[in-house]
């Protein structure tokens, strides 16, 4: 009576079944994806992100059926089968495969992310304040390369502490991209971090911004060029900066690439093009990236003693990043003689277009009359270039550490 | 290489090159002239 329960209903019977470790676990990450959707319907976390990813969580833990030989499994997603026949097999089974075998486990929908990402950025903003935006960046990066250490440390191998390190860039499609270059045995559970923790970030920087720097500062109206910029400059300096990183960081040339070709699509006023990117490339990029990361939190191929030290780590990444990122402000206010908005330097750290929202909010409150957004995106676009040069410099150099 | 050598090694380079790549937009900008209008509609041609 009980087989025949089990074999009715496999989604429940298999709790029965799996190892109870396991069994826990799925129940875990099932209330965890309610809740991760809930927050994200709730606009607490990134819904973009958080609803798909949600969903695909629930569905992955919960839809366990029996699979020929007795074995539990899904027909959504194996992340894990290699051997080409078996994955000819499944490629006709499982729903999500053909989507994560073409265009996830090869960073694909990272660089259509970014494509999107280049659509809607204007290097005019970099170009206003370039010196005062990028030192800021290179500090706001100071989480990445002080996480190295700490990982290392933590035991991880070099790739692993390099992948996990990117969270302190704060960009999800850098990551993910570095992870799978890096560390692919890890890239799910780091992504899975990453996007989490980037979308805690609205809750969390600004206390930091507000505990670090007194009110009185919060409102300094700093002055900017909003010259009319050419679009013919602009697509010069797209084209320049490009090719110079391409030259300089081959490995990450895919992602350098998209976001570059996204921004020129922009400039070059090619609307059909610049719409595509901008609105279905962009957003469908998003919603698989989301639903993938959810199905990709399977219990029985989630669980790994490393997950403990990601979290730790990858919370670390983005606070130390942030610490640097508002030094960096108040190094450039001292610098310019106290006429920099040291909040600026929180929108170094490239969580587009989140942090720089964070400094003008935080800016306003103070001074309803301070306009900081333009310098802040700024910030965050030059803290996106920083991030691309940091992953393209991990990967070219990682070899230089020993195991 | 020592961890740490390997981190700051690496944080000078992305510095060096984020540096590099915005002195070279700067560069850019100067050479194009400065901004106006009558560049812009050109650019639109």
């Amino acid at each position: 009576m009980m087989d025949m329960l089990i074999h009715l209903f496999p989604g429940i019977g298999s709790f029965f079944i799996d190892d109870p470790i396991v069994a826990f676990s799925r129940i875990a990450l099932i209330i965890f994806g309610m809740v991760l959707a809930y927050y994200g319907f709730k606009r607490t976390l990134e819904p973009l992100i958080m609803v798909p990813m949600g969903i695909g969580m629930i569905a992955i833990n919960s839809g366990v059926l029996f699979l020929d030989g007795g074995a539990t499994g899904n027909i959504i997603l194996n992340p894990l089968v290699s051997d080409p026949s078996n994955l000819v097999n499944i490629l006709q089974v499982n729903f999500l495969q053909p989507i994560y075998n073409f265009s996830f486990s090869n960073g694909l929908v990272a660089c259509l992310v970014f494509m999107g990402i280049g659509a809607m950025s204007d290097i005019s903003f970099l170009l206003m304040r370039p010196w005062a935006c990028i030192i800021v960046a290179i500090f706001a990066e100071m989480g990445t390369f002080a996480t190295l250490i700490i990982g290392l440390k933590f035991g991880l191998p070099p790739g692993e502490a390099a992948a996990v390190a990117t969270i302190g860039g704060a960009d999800g499609p850098m990551v993910l991209f570095t992870s799978l270059m890096l560390a692919k045995d890890l890239f799910v559970p780091i992504s899975i971090i990453a996007y989490l923790y980037l979308s805690l970030t609205y809750v969390g920087y600004p206390y930091l911004v507000k505990l670090l720097i007194p009110a009185k500062y919060r409102g300094i109206e700093t002055e900017f060029d909003m010259g009319n910029i050419s679009r013919r400059k602009k697509f010069v300096s797209i084209l320049v900066i490009n090719t110079v990183l391409c030259l300089l960081l081959p490995v990450a040339a895919p992602l350098i690439m998209s976001f570059f070709i996204g921004m020129a699509v922009k400039e070059a006023e090619i609307e059909p093009l610049h719409a595509l990117l901008e609105n279905t490339i962009l957003y469908g990029g998003t919603f698989f990236l989301g639903l993938l990361l959810g199905v990709l939190c399977d219990a029985r191929t989630i669980l790994n003693p490393k997950v403990g030290i990601l979290v730790v780590l990858g919370i670390v990444a983005l606070t130390i990043s942030a610490l640097g990122a508002i030094l960096g402000g108040w190094i450039i206010y001292h610098f310019t003689k106290k006429k920099f908005n040291p909040v600026i330097g929180i929108a170094g750290v490239s969580c587009m277009p989140t942090t720089a929202k964070i400094a003008q909010k935080i800016a306003m409150e103070e001074n309803p009359y301070c306009m900081i957004m333009p310098l802040a995106m700024g910030a965050s676009l030059s803290g996106l270039i920083v991030s691309a040069i940091a992953a393209g410099v991990f990967i070219s150099t990682i070899g230089m550490l020993a195991p | 290489m020592n961890s740490i050598t390997y981190a700051l090694m690496t944080y000078g380079l992305t510095a060096l090159i984020s540096l590099a790549v915005v002195g070279l937009i700067v560069i850019i900008n100067k050479l194009m002239g400065g901004n106006s209008s009558a560049d812009s509609e050109q650019g639109a041609d």
